[in-house]
């Protein structure tokens, strides 16, 4: 190990695993007591076992990504005016620089995000969540992604990370994965916006195409933990 | 090794002495540092090979030790919950 490898384990043992933001399954789950109206308990209370085991399948099943400390919940948009309620999935990605990533403008940055981990997740949401997706009392869905914001070369500005927070009523979000609603129709009605570090970037100009790397990777050697099915 | 010993328990004690903040130096060190968990390819993986070099296997609980190491989950500046949502 070199020394700096050295230096990094032994401040990550010290700072331990709580301060690196993610979460085990249990812990990404929002408790019920964080939420501020009925209609939220309720539904937190009514699909906590389900979340518990979306949760957990993320965890196990994609382990290049990882969820936030409460993550995973029915959020409610800022600046909402009624109590609509989505279920969200806060996911953070662990993407170094390749080279090309970097190249990328901001726009195809979160283009690339959204199609290649924000899809796959809204997906996997409906598909395995199907109590939550017919339920009245949940408008629909919502995906908030974030990944370092590639560092320019010599540069010592402190490390940012990117953020894309979209959310979708369950209606477009159907009809898209049915493709009976074009990418571009399902941007539009998307509520979103982007993020660098804690500034608000706003609403950038969002692409989605097909990309299956998330369904389809396999991380070199995993081991798969014993119980536990994919 | 006793004064690399020396020298990583003086710089990790300057980190929380400073309010764990890096130095623009530390910054440039780990803008260089190479971690992907999409391709696989991460050090502390390596670190698990058999003595031969064979049958690597890595494990959910490496991972999570694995982003222990992570700098930018650590010190990145990050929008908080409140700027996306209200409860």
């Amino acid at each position: 190990m070199s020394w700096w490898g050295a230096v990094a384990l032994a401040a990550a043992l010290l700072l331990g695993p709580a301060t690196s933001g993610m979460a085990m399954p249990e812990d990404a789950v929002i408790p019920v007591e964080q939420y501020s109206t009925a209609k939220a308990k309720n539904l937190a209370v009514t699909y906590r076992a389900q979340l518990l085991q979306f949760s957990d399948h993320v965890y196990h099943c994609l382990p290049w990504l990882g969820v936030v400390k409460d993550g995973i919940g029915f959020r409610q948009p800022r600046g909402a005016d009624s109590d609509d309620r989505y279920l969200s999935v806060w996911i953070s990605i662990d993407q170094s620089d390749d080279g090309r990533f970097g190249k990328l403008s901001q726009e195809r940055r979160v283009s690339a995000m959204f199609s290649r981990y924000g899809v796959d997740m809204l997906r996997r949401m409906t598909q395995q969540l199907p109590g939550i997706t017919s339920d009245a009392d949940v408008s629909g869905f919502s995906v908030v992604l974030s990944w370092p914001k590639p560092a320019i070369t010599g540069s010592d500005k402190a490390l940012v990370t990117e953020t894309l927070a979209l959310f979708v009523d369950k209606t477009s979000l159907g009809d898209f994965f049915a493709k009976r609603l074009p990418a571009s129709e399902f941007i539009r009605r998307a509520t979103f916006n982007v993020f660098e570090g804690k500034d608000l970037v706003g609403r950038v100009p969002l692409d989605v195409w097909e990309d299956n790397f998330n369904s389809t990777f396999k991380l070199k050697n995993y081991e798969l933990e014993k119980g536990k099915k994919c | 090794m006793g004064r690399r010993i020396v020298r990583a328990t003086l710089v990790v004690s300057v980190m929380f002495l400073t309010g764990a903040c890096a130095s623009s130096e530390d910054w440039k060190v780990w803008l260089g540092h190479t971690t992907h968990f999409a391709s696989g390819d991460h050090g502390f993986f390596s670190m698990r090979n058999n003595k031969d070099g064979s049958n690597p296997r890595v494990t959910r609980a490496d991972i999570e030790g694995a982003r222990t190491q992570n700098w930018w989950g650590i010190y990145a500046i990050t929008v908080s919950p409140s700027q996306i949502f209200q409860n």
